[in-house]
């Protein structure tokens, strides 16, 4: 799948917006050829910066960053002309039919009439979008004007493509779709993706490397399988009895205290209502946590197992949960109220 | 070279989808026919005891009509650069290597373009109601002219102003802020003779009187082309430098 050559490397780039606020500290990543490379945070973490930065829609601050072979801070008109870009909004136009919205796009990428309308017809195939081509786009469902979307960014054929949340707001099957799509451009046109997204089964789902970032840092980076042995084991997640937000905050921290450090736990996480335990071994651990904490007197309602999910290795390298909050940065009360969530 | 034909291409998709919501160009002609219906009415004393010969106050007022008309559109022009920068259009545009100039460019022209066409219908509903204008076709394309400029150099004007506000509602308060004041502050509604001096003193600041001069000239009175030239060049001046603006508004909001 990949043939080794990097067609996205960024030394310690950096974006600070006005009020000294850094959305993007000193990120450095590679993403070799025929990759799908996935940014994976909450929002607000400095995904959409980065992936901005890359596409030359924003200047860096600092750093540098080769996209397609160019500096986009000093070539920025030669990495255009090899990329393709979909945002989170969707950038078509309403009152124009999809023929038009793509043939518009040829014209800017300086192609001639017969190329553009031998790949509109191609690209509306891939994008499973053929019949409406002459349709006003004003009469597209979500998911299709999201296919239109992504179709705008291929008619020149770019060697990247970037894509900003792909999914966010469309209903599940449009989701699947939509994957697919993203598979297929890979496979067949041999793009390589450089993608952002909140949504773990996403990330897992369709990307080869994954970078978690939070706070404009890159926190950790590797295959979903790599990411996930990182934890180790299996995770065992205890609540504790009651829903008074005092009570349960000291159970996680006396129950914390003393399951952290024993040698069959490699690593503990407490949130506000709950303790994610990381063990090797579940069947053996289970018996030990319980005889540890009823010995100290402490109640646990309910116990559940789990193999390491993406969402735990965030909550391992981040000390927050990311999903639910769709959005915004998860507050300690928020982490509290997702508490019977846990599991998916 | 690129600049212009990315220039042409968003200019006629701008074109395309305003023609295709015709709903849109006849509203914002509704407020112009309204005037030219009623003023005449209101002002029928006044234009008798006014106006020697066959000229009548609808006569009179035709100019400032076709200006108004074209002054309006031209004015909210900034509203789609605002939906563009709204719904990721713009940025997505930004992406490509799209001339960056193009895109504001393009959808002036496109402003001036249905301007043209509001005004070409105004004029024809005038003649139709009964109005004579002295310079004949050719006249009447010189007066088309003078509202393209002048719609070139407002709507210019205005997308520079929503780049810069960035709100449609701060938009359409500035425009509403100074629509009406320019328009009332000109030989719009009254000949020179009968405003009072202050108000002459003022309207040769105010570059919508220009374009009513020049129109007016044409209906009413044939080539002046000492009032003309003025018009032209005033109007001129104001599109070179209200373009310069817009760009200049957009490569500060792009970079």
């Amino acid at each position: 799948m990949t043939d080794g050559q990097s067609v996205i490397k960024t030394r310690k780039l950096t974006k600070i917006y006005p009020g000294n606020m850094k959305a993007v500290d000193g990120i450095d990543v590679e993403v070799k050829s025929g990759e799908i490379f996935a940014f994976l945070g909450p929002n607000g973490a400095g995904k959409t910066t980065t992936i901005k930065m890359l596409n030359t829609l924003l200047k860096p601050t600092s750093g540098r960053a080769m996209v397609a072979g160019f500096d986009v801070a000093k070539k920025p008109g030669e990495v255009r002309k090899r990329i393709g870009y979909a945002a989170q909004d969707v950038g078509v136009d309403e009152h124009s039919t999809g023929r038009e919205n793509l043939t518009l796009y040829g014209h800017f990428y300086r192609l001639d009439n017969d190329t553009i309308k031998r790949r509109v017809k191609k690209i509306f195939e891939i994008v499973g979008l053929t019949g409406y081509e002459n349709k006003m786009v004003s009469t597209y469902s979500g998911g299709m004007r999201k296919r239109l979307d992504l179709a705008m960014g291929l008619i020149h054929r770019p060697q990247i493509l970037f894509l900003d949340e792909p999914t966010t707001g469309l209903d599940p099957q449009t989701r699947a779709h939509i994957w697919e799509y993203i598979h297929t451009l890979v496979e067949k046109l041999g793009m390589t993706i450089f993608m952002t997204t909140h949504y773990m089964d996403e990330a897992d789902h369709l990307a080869n490397r994954i970078a978690i970032i939070d706070l404009g840092k890159i926190v950790t980076m590797g295959t979903a399988d790599e990411l996930k042995r990182s934890i180790g084991g299996d995770v065992v997640t205890l609540s504790p009895v009651g829903d008074n937000a005092e009570a349960r905050k000291e159970f996680v921290k006396r129950a914390d205290a003393i399951l952290a450090g024993k040698p069959f736990v490699t690593g503990t996480k407490p949130t506000d209502g709950e303790l994610a335990v990381y063990v090797n071994n579940s069947e053996s651990a289970i018996p030990s946590i319980m005889q540890l904490l009823t010995g100290e007197g402490i109640a646990v309602k309910t116990i559940s197992i789990s193999r390491p999910s993406l969402d735990d290795v965030f909550l391992k390298y981040t000390g927050r949960t990311i999903r639910a909050q769709e959005g915004t940065r998860t507050t300690p009360t928020q982490i509290s109220n997702m508490g019977n969530r846990r599991g998916r | 070279m690129n600049a212009l034909t990315d220039t042409w291409y968003i200019t006629m998709r701008d074109l395309r989808a305003r023609i295709r919501m015709p709903v849109f160009i006849f509203i914002s002609l509704f407020q112009p026919i309204v005037f030219l219906l009623l003023f005449p009415q209101i002002f029928k004393a006044v234009g008798s005891n006014m106006f020697t010969g066959d000229t009548s106050y609808l006569q009179f007022f035709t100019p400032g009509i076709l200006v108004m008309t074209g002054l309006l559109s031209a004015a909210l022009s900034g509203i789609g650069m605002i939906i563009n920068m709204d719904t990721g259009i713009l940025s997505k545009m930004l992406a490509t290597p799209v001339t960056r100039v193009s895109i504001v460019l393009g959808r002036v022209m496109a402003t001036v373009l249905v301007i043209l066409i509001q005004a070409a219908i105004i004029m024809i509903i005038t003649v139709i109601m009964g109005v004579h204008i002295q310079t004949g076709i050719g006249g009447a394309l010189l007066a088309l002219l003078l509202i393209g400029l002048l719609g070139l150099g407002i709507s210019a004007f205005s997308e520079g102003l929503a780049l810069l506000l960035k709100r449609q509602e701060t938009l359409m308060a500035v425009v509403n802020l100074f629509g009406m004041p320019l328009m009332l502050l000109s030989t719009m509604m009254m000949p020179s003779e009968l405003l009072p001096n202050w108000l002459n003193t003022v309207r040769h600041f105010n570059p919508i009187d220009y374009a009513i001069v020049g129109v007016r000239d044409l209906v009413l009175n044939g080539y002046v082309w000492h009032d003309l030239w003025r018009s032209f060049a005033v109007l001129g001046g104001m599109a070179v430098v209200t373009v310069a603006f817009a760009t200049t508004m957009f490569r500060r909001r792009t970079e």
